[in-house]
């Protein structure tokens, strides 16, 4: 029976060509569509190379100075002191201050503070500054990232060729570097046989100890166009005790709660102490800004000053795109199934004249339904699939690259499959219950 | 085999209540050929629905073998028209995406003691028996009006049933093709003791059956 029911939902696909057209059409786009957008969710926010180690990163980008005071309000209230009624006026309220100083942190409170916290298995300590350099006469604009030699063991990146610096070459501040593959097309001209060339770069030869893969991350500190010691700066020019050019990531343990860590970063900023002579006037409070690495990626689209609050608006917002996507094409569909049901009023009729039952009727129409999704749903990955394609080569999303999912893949089809199902149960199952004779006067055989 | 006992049919709206068949007591015994006419909107097709379940009765009782089948739930009335009736349509309700022998398979389809091979073997076989083995893989708007009919009656006689019930089953054919069908009808009849209702307006084709009933305004007149 089931086979003679794929049999006739493929005659039917084929026959109905307008209709089978509107229906593939709404699945597939629906599903490309879909995959695009968590394709690209993937390539930006995925634990792929080299941000495997993503979902375990606490970030500090920011070391935040504030001044708190405790401010007196009036008030009328009577209050007991000692078991005596007291009328009381005023009352003391620790309150912020609004003077607020946030940079980037000075790399010796990285090393002295965040270095050794328990729940912290890595950590590294970089900043970015961008180059240009002239190739032939051509501007090549190159990002760079100081770095210490853990950031190598943080960020796994992809070595094709050479190797990259380690702790001894970044204590003696050795002129080296590690570049990605854009880098070397883009100033050497290829990615063959650079290791051992030297690149000029702020008045200094740097010589190419490696080469590393580029997988055109927007956020410049996972992917950037070269890499070096960042002994090679001059440190003593950063801004105080506090303030400097540095940002560093932390690694806890896979699995391990990131608030454990996050607690441990805000307790370490309680050690540092506040009477440095760089200190500037006024603050007496210390705060390391950390976030995770969803929460940073959030912020930098929804901007809110809290971490969290932007990557909860984020996940709503994502979770409404995606029930708006896959809802509004499964009530089309249903609709659209309705009107092809009715129109086989007749051929209901006739079946249950020659003994189908209403369940015969309904697995019928679902059976139909689930081919028809599943075709959808492999045209709709067809088309993803291109579509990540041309757009990764086109580069049109700039830096950014998609990555297919295929278990996402798998979910979305799955659900498809299952809105499919119920978007043809429902309307099956109403006209299954059609009184035969009305339904054979329909008579559109 | 049929006995219909007392049996009425009433349609009711909200304003009006409008009687299509009015105490009907009528007999069928096994291996008859009865035709049923009257003038249109006499309730002769109503009365066949009721005798096919494909429609219930207002009052009444049905029962064929002695069993009643009033009381039937939906899902034995529909085991009871698989195994023990077949149907003959004017308009033959042929489903187009479905070709000649899938379309004869249909009853088959709702057993589950028969297997694919033998399901085919039997759509091939009742297709022979109206002379259209030739037409197999046919699709309906392949074929004429008359191959069609033809193609009806094996889909009615394929899971052979007791009885057959044609409403007009000459009633969209010319005369000679009419008269193909209604051979065939005959020899069904004759040749496997199958009980046949047909309603008809022709009053020809209805001579050539062992039975007359004249239905008017609901009411059995003859």
């Amino acid at each position: 029976m089931i086979s003679n029911y794929i049999k006739l939902a493929w005659r039917v696909l084929a026959r109905r060509k307008f209709f089978t057209f509107i229906s593939l059409f709404g699945i597939s786009f629906t599903l490309g569509i879909l995959m695009i957008i968590f394709s690209f969710l993937q390539g930006e926010l995925g634990n792929n190379s080299p941000n495997s180690n993503k979902d375990d990163l606490i970030l500090i980008e920011t070391l935040r100075l504030q001044r708190v005071h405790l401010d007196t309000i009036p008030v009328i209230d009577t209050v007991m002191v000692n078991g005596v009624e007291v009328f009381d006026t005023t009352m003391e309220t620790r309150s912020r201050g609004s003077s607020r100083w946030n940079s980037s942190m000075n790399n010796g409170i990285g090393e002295e503070f965040l270095s050794d916290l328990p729940s912290s298995i890595n950590q590294t300590l970089f900043t970015n500054a961008e180059y240009d350099v002239y190739v032939n006469g051509v501007k090549v604009s190159l990002e760079t990232l100081y770095a210490d030699a853990n950031y190598w063991e943080v960020f796994d990146h992809d070595i094709l060729e050479g190797r990259v610096f380690d702790k001894v070459e970044m204590e003696q501040a050795d002129q080296v570097m590690v570049i990605s593959t854009k880098t070397a097309k883009e100033y050497f001209g290829t990615t063959e046989n650079v290791v051992d060339r030297e690149i000029e770069l702020d008045g200094k030869n740097f010589k190419v100890i490696g080469l590393y893969e580029d997988k055109g991350k927007i956020i410049p500190f996972i992917s950037p166009d070269l890499v070096i010691p960042y002994s090679n700066m001059t440190l003593a020019n950063q801004d105080s005790y506090y303030h400097g050019y540095f940002n560093m990531v932390l690694q806890k343990e896979p699995g391990a709660d990131p608030d454990v860590l996050k607690k441990e970063i805000e307790t370490a900023a309680t050690l540092v102490p506040m009477d440095h002579p760089t200190k500037p006037d006024g603050y007496n409070e210390l705060i390391f800004m950390s976030k995770t690495y969803n929460e940073m990626y959030a912020q930098g689209i929804y901007g809110d000053e809290d971490a969290s609050k932007s990557l909860s608006v984020m996940k709503w917002v994502l979770l409404g795109l995606l029930s708006f996507f896959i809802v509004l094409p499964t009530l089309n569909l249903i609709n659209l199934n309705v009107s092809r049901i009715m129109e086989r009023s007749s051929e209901i009729g006739v079946r249950k004249a020659f003994g189908a039952s209403q369940g015969n009727i309904v697995l019928q129409f679902v059976i139909e339904n689930i081919i028809q999704t599943t075709l959808g749903g492999l045209i709709g990955l067809g088309i993803a699939i291109a579509y990540i394609k041309i757009f990764n080569n086109s580069g049109f999303l700039g830096s950014s690259t998609m990555v297919f999912n295929t278990k996402f893949f798998i979910y979305s089809f799955l659900i498809t499959i299952v809105f499919g199902a119920v978007s043809g149960f429902l309307p099956a199952y109403r006209m299954s219950k059609l009184n035969i004779v009305n339904a054979l006067k329909e008579n559109k055989l | 085999m049929i006995k219909l006992d007392n049996i009425s049919k009433i349609y009711k709206t909200k304003t009006i209540e409008t009687t299509a068949l009015n105490e009907i007591d009528l007999h069928v015994p096994k291996g008859e050929f009865l035709s049923i006419m009257g003038p249109s909107g006499c309730g002769k097709s109503t009365l066949l629905n009721i005798m096919g379940l494909l429609d219930l009765p207002s009052t009444g009782n049905i029962l064929v073998d002695g069993q009643s089948l009033t009381k039937f739930s939906g899902k034995q009335l529909a085991k009871f028209r698989n195994e023990k009736l077949g149907f003959i349509f004017q308009s033959f309700h042929l489903i187009p995406d479905l070709s000649v022998i899938d379309n004869v398979e249909l009853p088959l389809l709702y057993r589950s003691n028969i297997s694919g091979k033998e399901r085919r073997e039997l759509a091939a076989a009742a297709l022979e028996s109206v002379g259209l083995a030739n037409r197999k893989s046919h699709f309906p708007n392949q074929l004429s009006g008359g191959q069609k009919q033809r193609v009806a009656i094996a889909r009615a006689i394929v899971g052979k049933p007791d009885i057959i019930l044609a409403d007009e089953p000459t009633g969209n054919l010319d005369s000679v093709m009419g008269d193909e069908v209604m051979d065939i009808l005959i020899r069904l009849n004759k040749e496997s003791k199958t009980t046949i209702v047909m309603v008809t307006h022709d009053e020809r084709m209805a001579k050539k059956t062992d039975r007359l009933v004249r239905l008017y305004d609901g009411t059995q007149v003859a």
